[in-house]
């Protein structure tokens, strides 16, 4: 009998499983009427059409990405600034490490309805958060939002909503930029000119293969793994990677792709790059410093690595434009400030999400000494600080070179998920080690990238 | 007082007889739950033979165990029959569908290979080192605590360090090389991290390294109780160290190898971080190294490209995996016992 009881309590309990879990996969629109965002019932205001409104108070999350050992004072200087601007406010700021869990731990906050209020994103990120409904629709919620970006920017945070319709979803904060930054010791010593940078990812490739045949196997060109150079060279090279619509990968179609994983290959089996770098995690930013590469990071703040950690190698540093390519500009990755549409505390949120973003508070940290970033509001950029920069150290030069490019450039990042690249460039690996010919792997690079795609929905 | 509560058998309200006013009342109450069985008992055991006694003392385990771990995996095998996305939304029911894919997914048949393979090769490696580590650092010798704690140090450190130490250990002018190198054993530098067999062999040295000390710490509990006259008895019958290890050790700790094992097992079908360390977010050069947690990383959990209901069916594979490599350990066991 009571055997019987248990069994009976098990079974219940399994289908109470399973209907919660059931319910958990539902998800979507509420069918008792409330207001939903991503599967979490939100306050009525946060989600459809009209202004966001209310009073600003309360606490709320602000969570950036590995930013709280560098910049520690500057954050909370501003969220001082801001209790302070709005009385009865709190602001309780966590700084994720940004790790390779990244995106599974917003995942998992998302899902348990707890995305912090105000969040630091990239782009993929913060596409997937808006096609899936966590972030508050800015064009609805304050249709001023975009007046103080500049245009590339403000354009660069259009994305696509859980319809299908394009949002701005996301504030443009700062962005890096792109450049080259090279040994000009070892580059002479190849017969390059450093004063002289390539104009094409090619002719990029060519002087790579000069230093691998000046160096004979004493020190390389660059860093072997494409996980760096993936989609980025790509685009640069204006290689169209999305059909129009968006529902394909068609970078195979281009034969100029298969060309890049030709060179790639010959570069790694001529010895420009270092064997055991193929699929390493490391970018080329301790090699460079330790004499080891001739060409260091393109992330303009790598000099400033360079100057603390070697200052011999500093010396010999030289930075240069980035090859523009066939598309003429560089694509800026600027990163993102999202206002979380499940927040409960929306109207403090989207204003600490403005305020943080704000010209004031853009142009004071890009004035950061230590770093090479670029804020995205008109104003700010129309500080002298960044249009007329001074100096001829590498750090200064990297700045000139930044600003130079930003004149022209766009932010029309492509997009691709972890997955995605990791798929094409696992390919590109094995066409790299002579496992595969270059055109088997773009073609099996395109079908495992779609089947990704295709997945995603 | 004492001699009350020692006499349950005179019936309800007796013991509470001498408490005056609400207490009373409630004391009777308790005293109901608690009444003995109809077999009576008269020294008050029977008051704990009430057969949902035990599920109240374990109603709070059996919470634990049921929220974080019957409901998840439930959900995952309902999951796994849905087209659900990792951020939620609408998840439709599409049958068997994901299974079938799995079935004809050459990337899941090489993570399922690698992540066998691993447990194949760790398992008996793993429960074999650390009990001949326990047998040697077992005796109480001066300085021993020093071998014991820096044996168990790789267990403490933090997996950040230990990659890099490793990178730094098998790069190919790292320190494993260049000593090769010197005594001229190999003229060019083995391939340790750029070719996908050896990225998985030294992520399952790695894994070893790691467990090393921790399971030492359970054999030497264990080998606290194998009988030191077992061993004089044998030592007297003219064995020497070797054959007293295989047949007087060995069998002594039969139940922590089989626990060794059995955990090892599980562990090796869920290795991620070593070979992401290695290998890179790739899984190796071509994405040959990945296993099959890395495998349902790449194809379940992404938010922008993610599939978790084929996640989840690439998960219960796993589980089933696991289960069985746990049954089989455990039948193995039992045959050699019998």
């Amino acid at each position: 009998m009571r055997a019987r009881r248990l069994t009976a309590s098990v079974a219940g309990l399994i289908v109470l499983t399973l209907t919660a879990a059931g319910c958990g996969l539902s998800g979507g629109d509420s069918e008792d009427g409330e207001a939903t965002a991503g599967g979490c019932k939100v306050d009525q205001q946060n989600v459809g059409s009209g202004k966001l409104t209310g009073d600003v108070k309360g606490k709320i999350t602000f969570q950036t990405t590995n930013l709280k050992k560098d910049f520690g004072d500057f954050f909370n200087g501003v969220i001082d600034a801001f209790e302070k601007k709005y009385p009865g406010t709190s602001v309780k700021w966590i700084d994720d490490p940004g790790d390779a869990k990244f995106s599974e731990r917003n995942v998992a906050n998302a899902q348990a309805c707890e995305l912090p209020d105000v969040i630091n994103l990239n782009k993929v990120t913060a596409t997937a958060l808006t096609k899936a409904g966590y972030l508050l629709n800015l064009d609805e919620k304050d249709p001023e939002a975009g007046k103080p970006f500049v245009k590339a920017f403000w354009d660069s945070s259009t994305l696509k909503d859980p319809s299908g319709a394009d949002i701005h979803s996301v504030l443009p904060w700062y962005t890096g930029g792109i450049n080259l930054t090279y040994n000009t010791e070892m580059l002479e010593k190849a017969g390059i000119d450093p004063e002289k940078p390539p104009t094409t990812i090619f002719g990029l490739f060519e002087d790579y293969e000069k230093i691998a045949k000046s160096a004979k196997g004493k020190y390389f060109a660059t860093m072997a793994n494409p996980l760096w150079r993936i989609p980025a060279d790509w685009q640069q090279m204006d290689i169209k990677v999305y059909s129009d619509d968006g529902k394909s990968f068609v970078f195979a179609d281009d034969p100029r792709t298969t060309e890049w994983v030709a060179w790639m290959k010959k570069l790694y089996q001529g010895g420009a790059m270092p064997k055991d770098s193929l699929s390493s995690s490391d970018d080329p930013s301790t090699p460079y410093s330790n004499g080891q590469v001739a060409y260091g990071s393109t992330n303009p703040s790598f000099v400033r690595f360079v100057k603390q950690n070697s200052p011999s190698v500093y010396k010999k540093t030289g930075v240069g434009q980035y090859p523009f390519d066939k598309l003429g500009h560089t694509t800026g990755a600027p990163q993102y400030i999202g206002t979380a549409a499940t927040s409960k505390n929306a109207p403090t949120a989207l204003a600490f999400a403005k305020f943080l973003t704000n010209a004031e508070n853009q142009t004071a940290w890009c004035k950061d000494p230590n770093v090479v970033i670029f804020p995205t509001t008109t104003e700010s950029l129309d500080d002298p600080f960044f249009t007329t920069v001074k100096g001829n150290d590498p750090f200064a030069e990297a700045r000139k070179v930044v600003a130079e490019q930003l004149k022209t450039a766009t932010a029309d990042e492509v997009v691709l998920s972890d997955p995605q690249r990791n798929a094409i460039v696992a390919e590109v690996q094995l066409a790299m080690q002579g496992k595969k010919s270059p055109a088997q792997a773009v073609k099996d690079a395109q079908e495992k990238a779609n089947e990704l795609l295709k997945q995603g929905g | 007082m004492v001699t009350q509560i020692a006499k349950p058998t005179a019936g309800p309200g007796t013991a509470s007889s001498a408490v005056p006013g609400p207490a009373r009342g409630r004391l009777r109450h308790l005293g109901r739950a608690l009444r003995p069985g109809p077999t009576g008992d008269a020294n008050g055991a029977a008051l704990y033979r009430r057969w949902w006694l035990p599920w109240l003392w374990t109603l709070p385990a059996i919470v634990c165990a049921a929220g974080f771990g019957v409901f998840p995996f439930l959900n995952t095998l309902v999951l796994s029959f849905t087209d659900a996305k990792p951020l939620g939304g609408v998840a439709h029911f599409v049958g068997l569908s994901n299974y079938t894919r799995m079935l004809g997914d050459d990337d899941f048949w090489l993570a399922t290979r690698n992540s066998l393979l691993y447990a194949l090769i760790v398992v008996p490696l793993m429960v074999l080192l650390p009990l001949l580590l326990a047998v040697l650092v077992e005796k109480q010798l001066p300085g021993i605590g020093f071998f014991r704690s820096a044996f168990y140090t790789p267990v403490i450190a933090s997996s950040v360090v230990v990659g890099l130490s490793w990178q730094w250990l098998l790069k190919d002018d790292g320190l494993i090389n260049t000593w090769l190198e010197k005594a001229h054993l190999i003229r060019d530098a083995i391939p340790f991290l750029s070719d996908s067999w050896l990225i998985l062999l030294s992520a399952m040295g790695l894994t070893l390294w790691k467990g090393l000390g921790w399971y030492m710490i359970f054999y030497l509990a264990a080998l606290g109780n194998v009988s030191k006259d077992l061993h004089e008895a044998a030592a007297m019958d003219g064995a020497g160290p070797v054959r007293r290890f295989w047949h007087v050790t060995v069998p002594g700790v039969r139940q922590t190898m089989l626990l060794v094992g059995v955990l090892t097992g599980i562990g090796s079908l869920r290795v991620f971080t070593e070979i992401y360390m290695l290998g890179s977010p790739t899984g190796g050069p071509g994405g040959q190294a990945r296993t099959l947690p890395f495998y349902i990383r790449d194809v379940g959990l992404d938010p922008l490209s993610g599939n978790a209901g084929y996640g989840a069916a690439v998960s219960v594979a796993l589980f089933v995996l696991t289960l069985g490599l746990t049954l089989l350990a455990q039948r193995l066991t039992r045959g050699d016992e019998e």
